[in-house]
This record gives C-alpha cells, structure tokens and sequence, in this order.
C-alpha cells in the first residue's frame, strides 16, 4: 500500500474502529473526551494524500478511495469542523445522561462523512451515503425532545427517498460505465454518451438534490438542524450536507455544456436562495435562522453548479468547491457561537458576538472576509448579466437574513450577565472563527481559483461591498416594524406534507379491509384457481 | 436450453454427502423420538452440528470440483432411477438454511428446554423431531432431481410445518394451523395435478430428461399453470397468503423463524426450478409479468398492512408477505433477460440473494420478537419503552435485520436490489425497479416506528418480566449481521451460485 493509499485508510479506519469500539461499554464510557482526535487521520489524510486509487476487492468487483481536487480541500474544512464540534461535543457531552448513543451516532455520521468525500466507486459511495444519513438522523435524536424525534423521522425518510432516486440513478450509470468500472471519476464522461443521459440526470440531481435541501424537499433542514443538539448541528450544516454536493460536483460532465439541465437546476437554485432568506426572515430561533440561511446558501450553491453545467465549464468544480469550503467553515462556526452565546452573560458577550457578526455577514460577501472570495471564486461563471444580477440580490438577501440573525442571537444571551462560556466550548469556536477565517485565504491561491492581488482591487472590493451595505438598510425598517411579519410555521412546507401523509394513512385503510377480503376461504380458493387458468392462458404463445 | 442443470448421470466424488445430508437429519429425528424426553434436545443439537458438517463438506466439494455433486441412488440411472442432484443454486441455499437452522437451534434451547423434574413435555419434544424434520424435506427438496422426489419433499415439508404453529395447542393456533395444511393441501393436489401430466405425456420426471423433451404445447402449459399455481399457494404469495399472517404471528418465536424464514423458500426454490431448469423453453413473458405483478401487489399491499399492525409479530408476519413479493420479481426479469438474448443469471442470482438474505433476516426478527415479548410479556408496537436499555443487542439486531429488508449497503437485500435493478434496467422494464424501491420506502418506516418505540425511556420502576439469557441475544444479533454482511458476498472470487448450471460468466455485479 503506498503512503496516500495508507492515509485514506486510516482517515476512514480511525472513526470507524472507534465506533466499533463503542461495543464494549469501557470504551464507550471513554469515548466522549476522544471525539476531537477522530478526524485527526482525515485532515492528514487531506493535505497529503494523492490521487492514486487505494483498491480493497478482486477483479469482479472492488471498493476504491481516493483523493481528488475538490474533495481534498472540502475534507481539510470538514475535518477541522470535526475536530473543533468533536471538542465542543466533548463538554457539552458532561451534562447528559445519554452520551453513549451520541457518541455512537457521531462515530457513524463522521465515518460516513469522511468515507463518501473519499470514495471513488459508485457502490462504495452509496453505502457510505447512506451511512452518513442513518448516522445523521441518529444524531438529530439525541435531541431527545419530541420535535427531535419527528425531525429525525423526517431526516430519515427524506434521506431514505432520496437515496432511492439515487440507486436508481447510480444503476442506470453503472450500466453505461466503460469497461465495466465503477469509478466515480469515469462517472461524468460515461454520461454524457450515456444512451439514457437525460433519466440518469435527472435522478441524480432529484437524488442528489433533495439531500442538498432543494425547495421544495428542503423542509428536513429547519427541523433537523433545530431539534439536534449544537455540535451536531454545527457538523450537519457544515460538513454532512457537502456530500451531496461534492457528490453533485463529481458526478456532472462539466465538459461538456448542458444548458437543458444546468439552467433549470440554476433557476431552482436562486429560487432555493431567496426562498431561504424570506422564511428565515420570519423565523426568531438563532438555530432556525441559520437553517434557513443554509437552505439559501446551498440554493445559491447549487445555482452555481447548474450555471457550470450550464456553460460547460470544467473550472466550475473547483469554485464551487470552493464555496462550499466557505460555507462549511462559516456555518458550522456560526452554529457552535449560537451554543456559546447561549451560555455567555452580556458582561462579554461583545468577545463573542463581534467575530460571530464578521463571519455572518461574511456569508452575505463583507468585502475581505472568506465569503467575499467564495463569491469572487464563482463570479466568472455567473457572469456579469441577468445571473450576476441575481447573485448580487441573493448577496444582499442574506446580509439581511444574517443582520436578523445577530439581533436574534443578542437576544439569546445567559441570564446571569456575568457569565462566561465554560474554556472547552469557547476553544473550539475560537479555533472555528480563525479557521473561517484564515483558511479561504490561504486556499484561494493555493487551489489556483486566484492571487490575492485580484483580490485586493479597490474595484474588487467595491463591488463587494455595495450588496452588504444595501442589504444593511431595509433592516432597520425591518426591526423597528418587523414585529407585524406573520411566524412561518418550522419547517414550513411539511404541514402540508403531514396532511397529505394522514390523507395516505386512511387509504390505508381501504387497503387493509380489501386485504382482509382476500382472506376469506371462499376468495383466496376462487383466487388460486383463477390464478391457475390465467396462468395457463398467458403461457400459450398465439405464434 | 440456457441455464439446465448438468445432466451428467454418474455419482461425482462426494455424492454420497448429499444421500447424508437428507438422511441425518430424519435420522436424528427418529433417534430423538425413540429415546423421548430431554434427550431429544440433546440429539437435535448434536444432529443439527453434524449435519452443519455435511453441507459445508458439499460446498467444498462443490467449489473443488466446479461442477455440480451428483449421487446416482442404487446406481439406477434416470429415467428409471432416481438422482440426487446440487448445483450451486441448491448448494448455496443448503448452506444459508443450515446456518439458520442451526442458529434457531441454539436460540430454542432456552425456549424449548424440557423443564426440570418432569420426564417429556410435549411442546420441547414436537418441536425438536419437527424443526429436524423440516430441515430434511428442506434438503430434500433443494438436491432433489426428479419432480415426484421433490413432490414427496414438499409433502414432508408442509406436514412438518404445519404442527409448528399449533404448538402451545391453544384453539386459535390450531385453527390457523388446519387454515394452513388446507390451503397447503389444495397447493399440493395442483402440483400433482401437473406432474402426473408431465408424467403422461412426456414419459419422464427426471429433471434434465424433461428439460429436452418438453414442447410449448397445451400439455406442458396446462402442467406449467398447475404445478406453479400450487407452489404460490404454498408459498403465500399474494393473494393467496390468507393462511401466512395467523400462523406465522401465532407461532412459538422459534417455530415463526422456522416458518416465515425457511419452509416458504422450500416451494419456492421449486418453484424456481422448475421455471428455469424444466420449463425454460416454455415459460412466456406475459407468463413472467403475471408473476411479477402479483409479487408487486405483494410487496406494496404487505408492506403498507405491516405499517397498520398494532402487534410486533403481525407487524413481521405482514412484512414476510411483502418479501416474498421481491422473490417472485426476478421472474420477469431473467425471463425478459432471456427472451432478450442476454445472460438471465444477475436476476437469478439477485433472487437467490435476496431468498437468503431474508431468510437469515427474518429469523433474527422473530427471534427477536420472542424476546421481546419474554421481556415485556407483550409485543404492542405502541409500547416498546425501555426495551434498547434492557435488550441493547435484540434491538440493534432487530435494525440491521431492518436495514437487510429495506436494502441499505452492505447487507444482502442491497446486493439483491442492485442485481434486480440493473436486470429490470437492462430489460426496460422500470416498473420493477420502481415497486422495489417503494417497498424499501415503506419497508423502512415500520422499521424506524418500532426501533424509535423501543429508545423511549421505561417507566420509573420498571422491571423485564422475566430476564433473557445473554446466548438468545447473541444468536440473533448474530443472524441479523449475516444477513447484513451478505452484500459482501460480491467480494467472492467465484459466482457459487452458478456452478454447475451451464452459463456464461456474468459481468453486471456492482
């Protein structure tokens, strides 16, 4: 095994052998203070591995891992997010009864996790998928409240639909591989001489897309991320809903241009982010506002995929990577300030609340933050048009979402005003904030999007700055008269949902009596004997 | 003829395996039966390992030899003799059912154990002779290679099953059981009914004699239409299941794992033998859809039933209904194969897979529902609270058993789903595809309902009725992992399941 070969397999081995671990009631007890070591292996494994295929299987059939572009510099983000929430889990885990199914559960997301950013066959990514969601839906339970466990029923039955339209998908693609491989990295090209190109797609993106919290399957996120508990959350928004868009990013043939896909999946997606911004503009919770702030932001996300399918072009893998990186860092440091805050009296809440305002309006583009790169990295691809247009409103949409989001966040300090975040919650958020930081910086040049001088134009960082200073005005009309906004309900298009699923369960009903019908002896003998003579009139063949 | 069994008539070398694994197990049973009492658990047990022996020793040879075992009885060759025959389709469901009967065994012990200080208690003494006995005609049935041996066998079988589910001899379990031998026997009188035509007409029930001589003329189809027709009815498939649910849900835990995981496989694997190794040139694909479809209503009816079960055995019972749904897809499927001119064998194998896969899955779930029910002293769906503190294990079997049936990776429903799949793409027949993933939909929220009802806290002071033993836990959770770790079956350097059939080598494993 070569040394790239041996880092994937340990990056995925070490959570795993710890959830394996988890089986003897010793370890599990020790479990909790080690959650932060766990995603150790992953970050080595992302900043040195390569791209050699790490293989486990025979010549029928083989599992492989390994390491492309896009997925190296979303598992470097993604596993220092693990590491800072594993840390904040760690503290937060010493006030409850129930660590052990926590720490179960986190085992399994964060090996699902790193397993389907490193997996490179198709089958070894849909089991890793689903790892991840029934991991995921594991952890929004450890809620403990009855809102978590609807949540997670309804994570877990989006995931669950979702991964059908995928298999389905992922057979079709299967089917059409050459050479009869199954890697991923021979996925794209397989399709866009695929003879059933357009179905394939379409359930790739339907799959794919509903797990990536598209409107209008997107209801899942305002209640998981709400009803889990805050380190989960901060992972869940961060990392775990990635996979499916790095999944997006390596399975679509950015070669060659689609605009019959890529534009409709670029309009759901601006649609997704106003969509996001407008209910989260009625919503009050910290959590919840967030949540619909990651349905907005991976609409626009998914925007930008779309408009590089669209165009056809092959750089737009790396920048929306790229955004998502941002999105990850952003997001999850977002959510564990929601915890910190939360523990934090007014005395310093100003040491908190500063850096938690720059990354949140960060994602709404504030000029040199990490967010003014992830939208500066995907410009070339929406253009200056129609599209930038929208981009640019989208941008001033979530400066306001997130200038809700701070007076709403204000508003959930401690009671006691001397309070202070307990030193092992406030660390990780800390390490969090300079990550979300630092790193877009550091990764714009090193991924080749772009130099820092480009950056740093005062024409650059001009047009940064209109959309966050615009979207700053129509907030002050907003908290000064805000309070007449009707409250969407959480979770808002799943109301109707649960109608429509009560309506189901009585037509249930009439199945259920129809069925009880079939078993009465003078039925079910009639049945066998029609079955036979019907039997015997399909197998006469009339030629 | 694309897929016959390989008609060679000479003994191979460990063919006289084959005569032992038919014979150990009534062997064993008539031992218990003379010496009664205790000791029959006793002689169960030791039967039950020996015969475990056997059937890996079959594989062995099996997998040495690269064709199929064969045992010529009395060295009377076919037509006028009768030939034992495994080719890697019998030969992996000898294996998977040894295994399970050999778990169930082990699980009863504590179940059926004769108490103390009595001499012979009727239940331990009935099901021990009884579960030996339906593990014989299941053997029988699987290397059996004529249609009359195999019309014996079937006969065994359901006259061994059937006192399994009037165990604790309480009315409404013998009525469900006589509903059962009833509409068994109807089964049995259509199967007949067809093979004594063949008999008539083509002069032979020799399987692969029959294979050359049948023509697609009104004989064989009136044959074909009875014989299948009788085997649906024995193997439950909607609409015929009325007798399922009742027997299957009030059975003794370990008598349900025996019935809903291993006896309908027996007509089924029939079934399957017949269409494809005697009829192959026969069966249509209207024929095929007819199957298929009845299999579809069995997968979304049983399913969305299952969901409105208020009892946890039901709730399994209804869910085996579904299941036996996703046995009958692959019809259409290799048959669509064929008539396309391509290789039938993904579909089969995905059948077999997905035979075995529920069958080990099944098990662990009644099982696990027995200790449920020994633990709380009912099995209410509604009220499973405190169940995943006192019986961490049977719960975590109980969700991979789940996962096995909704078909998450790695467990061999999965593995099945994706040989199934990409035949019912591969023939353009998406409808398939999309019944089997709306099962797994419908399969997964009942699964959820009863392991989310099993973390709710118990009551303050809440005590299990009467305390389960460590062993009957592992066996389970142990079951339920095979059936979980089946999908890495794909890792195997050869395709088992078709040694010893005439086929090409198959190039759609995922």
């Amino acid at each position: 095994m070569t040394t790239s070969g041996l880092l994937i397999a340990t990056a995925i081995g070490t959570p795993f052998a710890m959830l394996l671990a988890c089986l003897s009631p010793a370890f599990r007890k020790l479990m909790p203070t080690l959650l932060g070591l766990a995603p150790i292996p992953a970050l080595a494994a992302a900043l040195l591995a390569d791209d050699t295929l790490l293989m486990f299987g025979n010549a029928q059939f083989k599992l492989a891992f390994a390491m492309d572009k896009p997925g190296a510099m979303l598992l470097t983000v993604a596993a220092i997010l693990w590491i800072a929430s594993g840390s904040y889990a760690t503290t937060w885990l010493r006030n409850t009864g129930h660590a052990g199914s926590f720490v179960v559960c986190w085992l399994m997301t964060l090996t699902g996790c790193v397993g389907v950013f490193l997996a490179a066959d198709l089958v070894g990514f849909y089991f890793l998928l689903a790892v991840l969601s029934v991991g995921a839906s594991g952890l929004v339970l450890q809620g403990g409240t009855s809102k978590a466990l609807r949540a997670s029923a309804v994570y877990l039955g989006v995931a669950l639909f979702a991964e059908a339209f995928l298999l389905a998908g992922l057979v079709m693609l299967a089917w059409v591989m050459p050479h009869e491989s199954l890697l991923i990295r021979d996925a794209a090209a397989a399709i866009s001489t695929s003879p059933w190109r357009d179905l394939t797609l379409v359930l790739l993106i339907i799959g794919l897309g509903m797990k990536a919290g598209l409107v209008p399957l997107h209801f899942w996120m305002p209640l998981a991320y709400d009803a889990a508990p805050m380190p989960a959350s901060a992972v869940m928004s961060g990392a775990v809903v990635k996979a499916s868009a790095l999944a997006l990013i390596r399975f679509l043939p950015f070669d060659a241009a689609l605009p019959d896909f890529g534009l409709p999946l670029a309009a759901i997606g601006f649609f997704d982010a106003f969509y996001g911004v407008v209910i989260g503009l009625t919503q009050s919770e910290p959590k919840l506002i967030l949540a619909y702030s990651s349905v907005s932001q991976m609409g626009f996300l998914v925007a930008v995929i779309g408009m590089g399918l669209a165009i056809g072009d092959s750089g737009s893998a790396l920048a929306a990577s790229f955004y998502a990186a941002h999105h990850l860092l952003a997001k999850g440091a977002l959510f564990l300030a929601v915890g910190v805050v939360a523990t934090t009296g007014r005395h310093k809440l100003w040491l908190v609340l500063l850096p938690a305002a720059v990354l949140a309006l960060g994602i709404g583009g504030l000029p040199l933050t990490g967010g003014a790169m992830a939208k500066l990295a995907v410009k070339p691809i929406l253009g200056d048009g129609f599209v930038g247009l929208l981009a640019n409103l989208s941008a001033i949409g979530t400066t306001m979402l997130m200038l809700h989001f701070i007076s709403r966040l204000v508003a959930s300090t401690a009671s006691i005003p001397s309070t202070s975040a307990p030193v092992g919650l406030a660390l990780p958020w800390l390490l969090m904030f300079i990550a979300a930081i630092a790193l877009p910086w550091t990764l714009y040049p090193m991924t080749g999007i772009g130099i820092w001088s480009y950056a740093l134009q005062p024409e650059i960082l001009w047009a940064a700055s209109w959309p966050t200073l615009i979207g700053t005005m129509p907030m002050f009309v907003l908290w000064r008269w805000g309070k007449a906004l009707p409250q969407m309900p959480e979770g808002d298009l799943i109301v109707i949902g649960e109608r429509a699923l009560r309506k189901v369960i009585t037509w249930g009903d009439g199945l259920e009596r129809a069925e009880g019908w079939l078993r009465q002896w003078p039925v079910a003998t009639m049945m066998l004997l029609a079955l036979a003579l019907f039997m015997g009139r399909t197998l006469i063949d009339w030629r | 003829m694309p897929h016959s069994l390989s008609s060679q008539d000479v003994t191979t070398p460990g063919g006289l395996l084959l005569v032992l694994a038919i014979l150990i197990p009534f062997v064993g049973m008539l031992i218990g039966f003379v010496f009664g009492g205790g000791k029959a658990q006793r002689v169960a047990l030791a039967t039950l390992a020996a015969g475990l022996a056997i059937v890996i020793a079959i594989a062995h040879a099996l997998v040495q030899s690269g064709d199929a075992v064969i045992y010529i009885l009395g060295g009377w060759k076919p037509p006028l003799g009768v030939a034992l025959r495994a080719d890697g389709l019998s030969v992996v469901m000898l294996v998977a059912i040894a295994v399970v009967i050999c778990g169930i065994g082990v699980y009863a012990r504590a179940d059926f154990g004769t108490p103390s200080g009595v001499k012979e208690a009727r239940a331990p003494l009935t099901f021990w002779l009884l579960l030996l006995a339906v593990w014989g005609s299941l053997n029988l049935v699987f290397v059996s290679g004529d249609l009359f041996t195999l019309y014996v066998a079937l006969e065994l079988l359901t006259f061994a099953a059937v006192p399994l589910v009037s165990l604790d001899g309480r009315s409404e379990t013998v009525r469900s059981a006589l509903r059962y031998l009833l509409y068994a026997l109807l089964g049995s009188v259509l199967y007949l009914l067809g093979a004594v035509l063949l008999y008539g007409v083509y002069g032979t029930l020799d399987i692969p004699l029959l294979a050359i001589r049948v023509r697609p003329e009104p004989a064989a189809w009136a044959a074909l239409a009875l014989m299948i027709s009788g085997l649906l009815a024995k193997t439950a498939l909607f609409p015929l299941h009325l007798w399922l649910p009742p027997a299957h849900a009030g059975a003794p835990a370990a008598a349900s794992a025996v019935l809903s995981g291993l006896v309908i496989k027996g007509s089924w694997f029939l079934a399957v033998r017949i269409w494809f190794d005697v009829f192959a040139g026969v069966v249509t694909l209207p024929s095929a859809q007819m199957l298929g479809g009845l299999g579809a209503a069995a997968i979304l009816v049983g399913n969305v039933v299952a969901l409105r079960q208020t009892r946890l055995k039901l709730l399994i019972a209804y869910s085996t209904v579904a299941q036996i749904g996703y046995l009958f897809l692959m019809f259409p499927l290799a048959t669509g194969l064929s008539s396309a001119g391509l290789d039938s064998v993904v579909s089969v194998n995905g059948g077999m897979l997905q035979a075995i896969s529920h069958a080990m899955a099944k098990a662990a779930m009644f099982m696990a529902a027995g200790l449920v029910y020994a633990t709380l002293g009912h099995d209410r769906v509604a009220d499973l609270r405190g169940l995943a503190s006192a019986l961490p294990m049977t719960v975590l079997a109980f969700a991979l058993a789940g996962a096995s049936l909704i078909g998450l990776p790695p467990s061999g429903g999965f593995l099945a789903k994706w040989l199934l799949i990409s035949a019912a793409i591969t023939t353009l027949q998406w409808w398939w595809a999309l019944v089997m993933l709306a099962g797994g939909l419908l399969t997964s929220v009942y699964v959820f309902i009863v392991v989310v009802r099993t973390l709710a806290p118990a009551h303050e002071g809440w005590k299990p009725k009467s305390p389960v033993p460590r062993y009957q836990q592992a066996v389970v959770l142990a079951l339920a992992l095979c059936s979980f770790l089946l999908g890495a079956a794909v890792l195997c350097p050869v395709d088992v399941m078709q040694i010893g059939r005439t086929v090409s080598r198959n190039t759609l494993l995922p």
